[in-house]
């Protein structure tokens, strides 16, 4: 008897649970368009990547986001220079990737690491970072403007608003500037360069 | 002579009176630990959804950890490690209530399986470690040397 009322109530509170996340799951998705699924794979529909200005590594120059990502095939991932937990495995990711596609240039595939902490990744401070993992032509480093940081965070942030725990999934941008995909968090370089030969 | 400042620890020198072969080894295994600790030996480790490991600069365990009563890691929101977080037994990662030991540390470092089997975020390397290194780890973060040395 008591085990039958235990599985009632068990009952009920699996109901209760698949209800609230039926609800939470249509209000998050009424309360912001923008913010893609909290998931890794295909991005279906694409997202088109805000047409924001960035500075670039090295010299500093403003570009606009979109310009630097047309016509490319992109892997982005957030990172700051500031960050010695994951972002170091994030840089020799991105290292490897470099090493596997010596053909990147030919295929119009380039690398993004993009700064989630602008007001202290100056561009020498980003090429710096750059340089500790011997980055080559077609690895740029790029940071918004702190106003349109939260914005990018809605695109590939995961939900995640802490500089500390940040998302360290790899974006891929198709050459029109869409996010197509997402990788899980940490990928592999092989599935890095297996996606990004396939875009 | 490894440097323990950073450590935050003062480890006493283990040639003074009544230092006996045990604490002198027990501090050597310290001293190692401290050293794959801090990357001046290299760890060798792997995200574990990878094939290749790591460089080893950028799995060092003091790039995400700090350690007993030592300077903070900057930006980190990894764990402290000290005697207490990981003797007592306390409720981790949503499962009962467990403690490490020497070879719970180990199997966490190898496999990223925490006492209460409760399995680790993938930004944590899993190591290929043997059980010298390992328990060398293991006596630096609970800062068994200190406590043998008194």
């Amino acid at each position: 008897m008591k085990k039958t009322a235990d599985f009632t109530r068990r009952q009920v509170c699996v109901g209760a649970a698949a209800a609230f996340a039926t609800v939470f799951a249509s209000a998050v998705t009424r309360a912001s368009a923008v913010l893609v699924a909290a998931d890794h794979g295909r991005v279906d529909p694409p997202v088109k990547v805000p047409d924001l200005p960035v500075r670039r590594a090295g010299d500093g120059a403003s570009r606009g986001l979109a310009g630097l990502l047309h016509g490319r095939v992109t892997a982005l991932h957030l990172m700051f220079t500031g960050c010695s937990t994951v972002c170091p495995i994030q840089g020799a990711i991105f290292e490897r990737v470099q090493a596997l596609l010596p053909d990147q240039a030919e295929r119009g595939i380039q690398l993004m690491s993009l700064s989630i902490d602008p007001l202290l990744d100056t561009p020498r401070a980003m090429r710096a970072w750059l340089d500790r993992f011997a980055a080559r032509d077609g690895w740029i480093a790029v940071a918004p403007q702190p106003k349109d940081l939260d914005r990018l965070l809605d695109v590939f942030g995961q939900g995640r608003d802490a500089v500390e725990s940040h998302a360290t999934q790899v974006n891929i941008i198709d050459r029109k500037g869409d996010l197509v995909f997402r990788t899980p968090e940490l990928p592999s370089a092989d599935s890095i360069a297996n996606i990004l030969r396939r875009v | 002579m490894f440097m323990l400042a950073a450590t935050g620890w003062a480890v006493p020198p283990i040639t003074q009176a009544g230092a006996t072969a045990g604490t002198a080894a027990a501090h050597e295994e310290y001293l190692r630990g401290q050293a794959l600790f801090s990357g001046t030996m290299d760890l060798h480790g792997r995200i574990y959804t990878h094939v290749a490991d790591m460089p080893p600069t950028v799995v060092r365990c003091a790039n995400c950890h700090a350690v007993g009563e030592g300077p903070d890691v900057k930006r980190s929101l990894a764990p402290r490690l000290t005697y207490s977080l990981l003797i007592l037994p306390r409720t981790r990662r949503g499962g009962p209530p467990s403690h490490y030991s020497r070879d719970g540390f180990c199997t966490l470092l190898r496999k990223g399986i925490a006492p209460a089997f409760v399995m680790i975020s993938v930004e944590m390397p899993r190591y290929s470690i043997d059980d010298v290194d390992c328990g060398a780890i293991w006596r630096y973060v609970t800062g068994r040397d200190r406590e043998e040395n008194r």
